[in-house]
């Protein structure tokens, strides 16, 4: 769009063969970011997400935002031809996105080793269940799944109770730490600051030898509990789920109000904070009790104080409860479904659903991209494109190939 | 291992220099993260008191010191620590400095902090136009709540996801408890992470050619953005997602004889995968499978029974060998000790001199050339002297900062 501010990415190409939920997810914070996002599917083994599920009926919602400012285009990649198309594709392409099962691109051709010769310094950004090596890399497997084995799925939970699946959010995260990893890698091919460029050393990272991240979902969940594998490592302990609570400090949890289903969520780690609570409560006569006189009787008699908490808080609605203890500087906020966020002024204030043209639905919102850029602003401004709609723009007009050629390979079912 | 300084340099952040002002978990794991990827990043503490996780455990032994916390040993690896008071002019002074010398500064500081220690973009933006200034929040720099104070528990469930949970055998187990936020303070790392992203990308626009930018980032829009799903569920089919509808019909968290197992058959050849394995059971056939909303519940009455036989490890790997995703839920002991993790050099010995030599997990992510390296944690005002000697300060200003209270 003429004169309006591009992303931070802008001028970035990157072709995306990711399916599911991990790799597209890494394409869509790339998208935000303003590059241009090629997503290469096949009508012979369509992404399951644009399949009815299997378990709801109907093709799910998450495909549409995942796959939003994305181009789409398609490849069977059965077919030589097909093949050969993909591989001028990265040639132009500033990077590639998979995240097939160890192994699978290799019997395609489209293995890092193959691409490399097309493209000297090739990126490729690899995303999967438990990496690229080692003995469980062919596993299959969802984000429950990573979550579990990662330790993270453990650690959620009731105290004394089984453990709980972690699901798209896991997935996603995974995605954007292959995302992070490959912006950082595209800054290693630039001069990031006057000192790097005085030493010439812009480019080294990747310029001759291409670079394969290898970025595992299994791992990432592990990454994110770093702090209780210090535990173990220190003292041997198992650490195990906490519910709500805090391991040292009390109040600490999410408590029952007025009406159905209604939440509100409460920290308090500090005397001062501690003091703050009471004068957001009124000053209760049950605060001075000696049982709730240091942090470490409140943590104790953390059960009995979640009960005081809680009469408290079933008195009033979330947002009263919340407007009381923010008032006083208490850390709170009510447990918010997707209606109460949508019809959130905080959230609207902020632009965090932006409405974009859906080509059935007419004007839909989408979720934001989680920045505010003032420079180069990062948007959601393209609503997922159909199955090879793009096709020709990307055939004909990124790679050159006749139109007449684009139509034969579509009857061909080569681009298909 | 310590930091090798010839392979750091070939990192793809090698030489971007970071200035991290930011407590406990969110901020800190990005500078984390940053400083994985080859940046130089500072870390700004406060005098005295440190970053407030030097406070948290876990401590070897659990006698605390504020040296040898688990949780700032880890999510400080790899970088350098200076002291500094922002509350005191002088501190703010020497903060413009630090600024005047860096590529990126990132903090977590919420109104009015933000203005009264100087961190606000017009300041930082006059001490060093070319600097990149991001921060993490719990809701933003802007908008109604960005004053609003915030932890890890309320930051998940202000973003909808403690909402969701949990799902299946532990809602089954206990329908009556409030939802639940995710473990291991799991929202923090991931706004730590979506800063990082964030910077990375300024960083890569300033490379190009973009002016610097200021880059705020929303721990609360973060957790929106991962879990954008039931948002759409909402726009699109008008259905309202809850932890109590939102759980896999068939499967999901099943008891196993040492602890628990995630099975997850959204193929309908996986489910006939587990059918096979099971030796095809009549309560097993693909019509019922197909038919989850009128077998479910029997469907997972039989597999938990079947589960609750077996142990984890078999269940694993048996299943796997059949084509059925099957995943074990590992505790902390048993990740730790991950042949796979293992084999892929995920955990990395780093030393410390107070802490000692203890293994840590490693990045998750390779860049293709072997096991990375991790840096440690500073000591509180380990590096003042080598920072600040950098910035120009003289030993004897550095001595009157220290007296001063300052450093």
């Amino acid at each position: 769009m003429a004169g309006e501010k591009t992303g931070p990415l802008s001028g970035v190409r990157v072709a995306d063969f990711s399916v599911h939920a991990a790799g597209p997810f890494a394409g869509l914070m790339l998208a935000e970011l303003g590059a241009q996002v090629i997503k290469i599917e096949s009508s012979a083994r369509l992404d399951i997400t644009r399949r009815p599920h299997t378990m709801y009926g109907k093709p799910p919602s998450s495909f549409e935002q995942v796959n939003a400012n994305k181009l789409s285009v398609t490849l069977n990649l059965k077919e030589p031809r097909a093949v050969e198309l993909a591989r001028e594709l990265v040639r132009v392409s500033d990077m590639v996105l998979e995240n097939f099962r160890p192994g699978v691109l290799d019997r395609l051709g489209l293995g890092f080793d193959r691409l490399k010769q097309v493209k000297r310094d090739l990126l490729m950004v690899s995303l999967s269940s438990n990496g690229q090596t080692g003995p469980e890399r062919g596993y299959s497997g969802y984000a429950p799944m990573f979550a579990a084995a990662g330790g993270l799925g453990y650690l959620t939970g009731y105290p004394g109770g089984p453990p709980v699946e972690l699901r798209h959010a896991m997935d996603h995260t995974g995605g954007l730490m292959g995302a992070l990893c490959a912006v950082a890698a595209l800054c290693g091919k630039a001069p990031l600051s006057r000192e790097r460029a005085g030493n010439g050393k812009a480019g080294e990272a990747g310029e001759d030898r291409g670079i394969h991240l290898d970025v595992s979902v299994r791992d990432v969940a592990t990454a994110f509990i770093g702090p209780a594998l210090m535990d173990f490592a220190m003292n041997g302990r198992e650490q195990t789920p906490q519910g709500n609570g805090n391991g040292a400090a009390a109040p600490h949890g999410v408590y029952r109000c007025a009406g159905e289903g209604a939440w509100v969520s409460i920290a308090v780690t500090t005397e001062r904070e501690w003091q703050c609570l009471r004068r957001a409560l009124a000053d209760p006569a049950w605060a001075n009790e000696p049982s709730f006189g240091d942090g470490y009787q409140r943590w104790l008699h953390r059960e009995e104080l979640d009960r005081k908490v809680e009469a408290w808080t079933l008195e009033r609605t979330p947002w009263e409860a919340t407007n009381l203890l923010q008032a006083e500087g208490v850390a709170a906020f009510p447990s918010m479904s997707a209606d109460q966020l949508m019809a959130d002024p905080h959230l609207a204030a902020r632009g965090a659903f932006p409405e974009i043209t859906h080509p059935e639905k007419g004007r839909q919102r989408g979720v934001a991209p989680p920045w505010r850029f003032t420079g180069t602003p990062a948007r959601l401004d393209r609503w997922t494109s159909s199955l090879g709609e793009d096709n020709d723009a990307v055939f004909h007009g990124i790679l050159g190939v006749p139109f007449e050629e684009v139509r034969a390979l579509q009857e061909a079912k080569v681009i298909w | 291992m310590t930091l090798d300084a010839t392979n750091h340099s070939q990192r793809p952040l090698a030489g971007l220099r970071v200035l991290e002002v930011a407590d406990n978990v969110a901020g800190p794991y990005c500078g984390k993260l940053l400083a994985s990827l080859g940046a130089e990043v500072v870390k700004a503490e406060p005098p005295r008191s440190g970053d407030s996780s030097r406070r948290q455990g876990p401590f070897p032994g659990d006698a605390p010191h504020p040296e040898r916390s688990g949780l700032f040993l880890y999510l400080n690896t790899g970088k350098r620590g200076v002291t500094l008071d922002l509350n005191d002019p002088q501190g703010r002074v020497v903060m413009r400095d630090l600024a005047a010398n860096a590529d990126v500064i990132f903090h977590d500081r919420q109104p009015p902090e933000i203005e009264s220690q100087g961190l606000d973009t017009e300041t930082l933006a006059q001490a060093n136009p070319d600097l990149i200034v991001a921060s993490v929040t719990p809701y933003g720099n802007s908008g109604p709540y960005a004053g609003y104070r915030a932890y890890d528990v309320n930051v998940f469930h202000a973003g909808g996801e403690g909402n969701l949970l949990p799902n299946g055998l532990a809602l089954d187990t206990f329908p009556d408890r409030a939802p639940l936020v995710a473990g291991s303070q799991m929202g923090s790392y991931q706004g730590g992470l979506t800063a990082a992203l964030g910077v990375v990308a300024a960083v890569y626009a300033r490379a190009n050619g973009a002016p610097a930018q200021a880059v705020d980032c929303s721990m609360q829009e973060a957790q929106l953005s991962l879990g954008y799903v039931p948002i759409q569920r909402l726009e699109a089919e008008g259905i309202v997602e809850d932890r109590f509808s939102r759980y896999f019909r068939v499967g999901g968290t099943l008891p196993a004889q040492d602890g628990y197992v995630e099975l997850l058959t959204l193929e309908p050849r996986q489910w006939e995968s587990l059918a096979r394995m099971l030796d095809y059971p009549d309560w097993a056939t693909a019509e019922r499978f197909q038919n989850p909303g009128e077998y479910g519940p029997e469907i997972n009455a039989h597999l938990r029974k079947w589960s609750s036989a077996h142990t984890k490890d078999w269940l694993y790997r048996e299943a796997q060998a059949h084509g059925v995703p099957f995943g074990p839920y590992l505790s902390p002991g048993e990740v730790f000790h991950s042949e796979q993790q293992r084999q892929r050099g995920l955990y990395v010995e780093v030393d410390h001199p107070s802490a000692g030599r203890l293994e840590y997990v490693g990045p998750p992510f390779r860049f293709g050339d072997g096991p990375d390296l991790l840096g440690r944690a500073p000591l509180l005002g380990e590096h003042n002297r080598a920072v600040y000697e950098g910035l120009g300060y003289s030993p004897m200003d550095i001595v009157e900062l220290a007296r001063a209270g300052v450093v």
